[in-house]
């Protein structure tokens, strides 16, 4: 390891590079469609967790507790290799002529993380006063609109901290996806290492692309709030 | 605070003067140790898997390293590594020798020293009976390889036009195979053999007569380690010559097994 020379040049042009940045875009491809599904998911199934019927509650509880408490990493396998078995044959051979890889990917990333989204916005409803909700009630607004206009508007900018944490843990998750062959950024980055065993450079590279995407996450999550949402730092 | 920082550096610095010091003589030092660690594969039957009955990693790479070890009077510690991470697990110093299926190459041999090749294949296709009679009927199509190998590169180039997916490991791209997620497996033949003497299904994969590459196996060492370089190679020769080297490939390939392999290769100095 000692006598290991730093050669930046090979992945900041040629061959390398092209890797590299088709290894970004899937990767931003992946964190994007995963992080606005999930969110939807993860919404649902907080509703429904919190719904009247017991039926529903439990079924948001069971889905809860089973995505959340198994292995990310199983649940891509599942997706990918496990699905085989519960498919008709013709979608089957759909799916492997146009190849299943991102779409298992981005499946068992919004699942997974949709259950965690989801518990967030419930302890962030559950925030709010009930006598919020009994105001609201009493004024004459029915139960969807007092959430509407009363309700979410406040917990939604409680969840928002813990929501980023959930978008940054999806986007740093997404790496994953190279096990069942995803070519994401770390996929390239071990793909430049294999090539020319200038590993360091490559996972330099992929660790400050992963560190940008983080930081651009924060960074738009904090934006939203405080020019939608009107909520100041300071507050 | 700028105690901190010097005492870090000091520490920093400790670790790699441990660490060039390890890099110099592998032999010395694991004489010191008495255990020769080595980075092996753990699902790749017959070269390194995990036998059913005792639970031990077994298999010709791991025969080969436990006469070397026996040779030097130290134990064998056995670390499974993959095609990928075998590479950096020995510039790191976690393993001292790798076995593992590794081919001999000259991009390689830049970066680690190779022992005297101990095994010698082609690299093949695994396809389902029947779908494949030439390269021409792979081109465009999905094929299945396990990440790092040359057998990812080789592919690559004979099948410019295929999509290669890189899996972990060979298992899983055998996995997709059967799943009719891609249209061939690619590796050393061994490895094939083994992969199809295990499927579940064997009788609807079969393995053409299609071969891209020569891929001769070396014992993977730390660069510019010469003295325990010179003992490998020395030892091995000397298993050639003793007949044990041979009786290891009857043992895991001969006609007693499920591989029926014929030995056209022997153990010699390569230049």
């Amino acid at each position: 390891m000692l006598n290991y020379t730093f050669d930046w040049s090979i992945i900041t042009s040629g061959q390398y590079f092209d890797w590299l940045l088709a290894g970004l875009i899937t990767t931003l491809k992946l964190s994007a469609i995963s992080i606005v599904l999930a969110f939807l998911l993860g919404l649902l199934i907080a509703v429904m967790r919190m719904a009247h019927s017991k039926p529903v509650r439990w079924f948001a509880l069971a889905y809860l507790e089973f995505f959340r408490n198994t292995p990310l990493l199983v649940q891509i396998f599942f997706w990918y290799f496990g699905s085989y078995k519960i498919l008709p044959v013709f979608i089957n051979d759909w799916l492997n002529k146009t190849g299943f890889e991102f779409a298992a990917a981005a499946i068992a990333l919004t699942i997974y993380t949709s259950a965690f989204i989801a518990e967030d916005i419930r302890s962030g409803v559950l925030s709010i006063p009930k006598e919020q909700m009994e105001a609201a009630r009493s004024a004459g607004f029915s139960y969807l609109r007092s959430m509407q206009y009363i309700i979410l508007p406040q917990a939604v900018r409680i969840t928002i901290p813990p929501l980023v944490n959930q978008f940054l843990n999806l986007a740093k998750n997404s790496s994953l996806a190279m096990t069942i062959g995803v070519m994401e950024m770390t996929y390239q980055a071990r793909q430049v290492e294999s090539y020319s065993f200038k590993g360091f450079e490559a996972f330099t590279a992929a660790t400050v692309v992963y560190l940008v995407l983080s930081i651009v996450i924060t960074a738009l999550v904090n934006l939203y709030n405080e020019k939608v949402l009107n909520v100041h730092k300071a507050a | 605070m700028k105690k901190l920082v010097t005492l870090c550096m000091m520490v920093a610095l400790a670790t790699i003067t441990v660490k060039a010091a390890q890099a110099g003589d592998t032999l010395a030092d694991v004489k010191k140790k008495g255990v020769l660690t080595v980075g092996c594969k753990d699902s790749l039957p017959p070269f390194g898997y995990i036998d059913e009955k005792s639970r031990q990693i077994v298999g010709y790479d791991i025969d080969f390293v436990n006469a070397i070890a026996k040779k030097l009077g130290v134990k064998v510690e056995l670390k499974p590594v993959t095609s990928a991470s075998r590479m950096p697990q020995l510039q790191e110093g976690h393993i001292d020798i790798i076995a593992a299926t590794m081919t001999k190459n000259a991009e390689r041999a830049k970066v680690i020293d190779f022992s005297h090749a101990y095994f010698l294949t082609g690299q093949k296709f695994i396809t389902k009976k029947g779908s494949v009679n030439s390269l021409k009927d792979l081109e465009g199509k999905r094929i299945g390889t396990a990440k790092g190998s040359t057998s990812e590169k080789n592919v690559a180039a004979a099948i410019p036009s295929a999509t290669i997916l890189s899996f972990d490991d060979y298992p899983q791209a055998f996995l997709a195979l059967m799943q009719g997620k891609v249209s061939a497996v690619t590796t050393d033949e061994a490895i094939l053999a083994g992969i199809l003497a295990k499927a579940p299904t064997k009788g609807q994969f079969e393995i053409p007569n299609i071969q891209i590459s020569d891929e001769p196996y070396g014992l993977g060492m730390r660069k510019g380690d010469t003295n325990f370089v010179n003992f490998v190679n020395k030892t091995i020769l000397e298993m050639e010559k003793s007949g044990e080297a041979k009786a290891i490939f009857e043992k895991w390939f001969g006609p007693t097994t499920q591989f029926h392999l014929e030995r056209t290769f022997k153990i010699s100095a390569d230049k």
